[in-house]
């Protein structure tokens, strides 16, 4: 199913140094941070991957997520998942 | 002689569609708990949403100090202030914000059996008869010997072989959250309190 977009939730509190662990993680499993918020981290990342982030120790959950074009903010986060993703892709020129 | 089709038969069909349905069942149960439990996450996972910004833009007319036209007067130029309003920030869930929980469902299931029977069968005899006469004459006596011997051989070469081999293949696709495992949002207008929405995603 490839790319698909996850919810990866915490373990325990927030901290900087943990969440920044996590997105490290994610980074190197090819994976693209898309929103980070106090309890976990929307990304983009390819499903073959997921055990990989579900095995950091910071890391409590990894579930498969959709965005409702109904929701109330879908718009609002589809900009700020765009926004995030665009800074995180390079185009090479061919 | 092998008979294909009791090998064919002897194939536990039966027990292998039951396998392979027992642990699509447990899979998605084991599944849908996870989805379950995502939409947990997502209804307790808030953030501050800020409704709006209002940016109002109001004439702001201005003369620049020392600079004046040939008459003398000085001159105005357009200007522009901008006002802004935040709106209040309140607490959104990401389930009401519109993130949903992916479900999963099995789509299609395929066992494959792959059989290959042969047989070999080799037989194969010798036989070889040999006679032997001997003689011998003297003056008072005479004799004679015969011999004979028969062998026989037979060899019979048999072999059987049975290989097989099966796949399961089963697929798994995203489908539309279930509506009895999501919940409903009822909006109430207290403005209008006569007025509620029922949404559900």
């Amino acid at each position: 199913m490839a790319m698909q977009m996850f919810l990866v939730g915490f373990n325990g509190e927030f901290n900087q140094p943990m969440s920044r662990s996590v997105q490290h993680r994610i980074r190197q499993c090819g994976g693209y941070i898309l929103m980070v918020m106090r309890t976990g981290i929307i990304v983009a990342l390819d499903d073959v991957q997921v055990p990989a982030v579900q095995s950091h120790p910071d890391v409590s959950l990894v579930g498969g997520i959709t965005l409702n074009p109904h929701g109330y903010a879908a718009e609002r986060l589809q900009h700020i998942f765009a926004e995030n993703l665009s800074k995180q892709i390079q185009v090479k020129a061919e | 002689m092998p008979n294909v089709g009791a090998e064919l038969a002897s194939v536990p069909f039966g027990k292998m569609i039951y396998d392979m349905a027992s642990a699509i069942a447990r899979s998605q149960v084991a599944l849908d708990k996870a989805s379950i439990q995502l939409v947990k996450v997502l209804a307790s996972t808030t953030f501050d949403y800020v409704p709006d910004v209002i940016e109002v833009l109001q004439p702001n007319p201005r003369t620049l100090p020392g600079v004046t036209d040939s008459d003398g007067n000085p001159i105005v130029i357009t200007g522009v202030q901008v006002s802004t309003n935040v709106g209040t920030a309140f607490p959104l869930t990401l389930l009401q914000a519109g993130v949903n929980p992916t479900f999963y469902a099995f789509t299609n299931s395929t066992i494959e059996v792959k059989m290959s029977i042969s047989s070999t069968q080799e037989s194969s005899n010798t036989l070889s008869v040999g006679v032997s006469v001997t003689a011998s004459a003297d003056f008072l006596f005479a004799s004679g010997s015969v011999t004979s011997h028969v062998n026989f051989t037979s060899s019979n070469k048999y072999s059987y072989s049975v290989t097989g081999s099966s796949s399961m293949s089963t697929t798994l696709a995203p489908v539309p959250p279930p509506k009895n495992m999501m919940p409903r949002f009822f909006l109430v207008n207290a403005m209008d309190p006569s007025k509620i929405t029922i949404s559900q995603s």
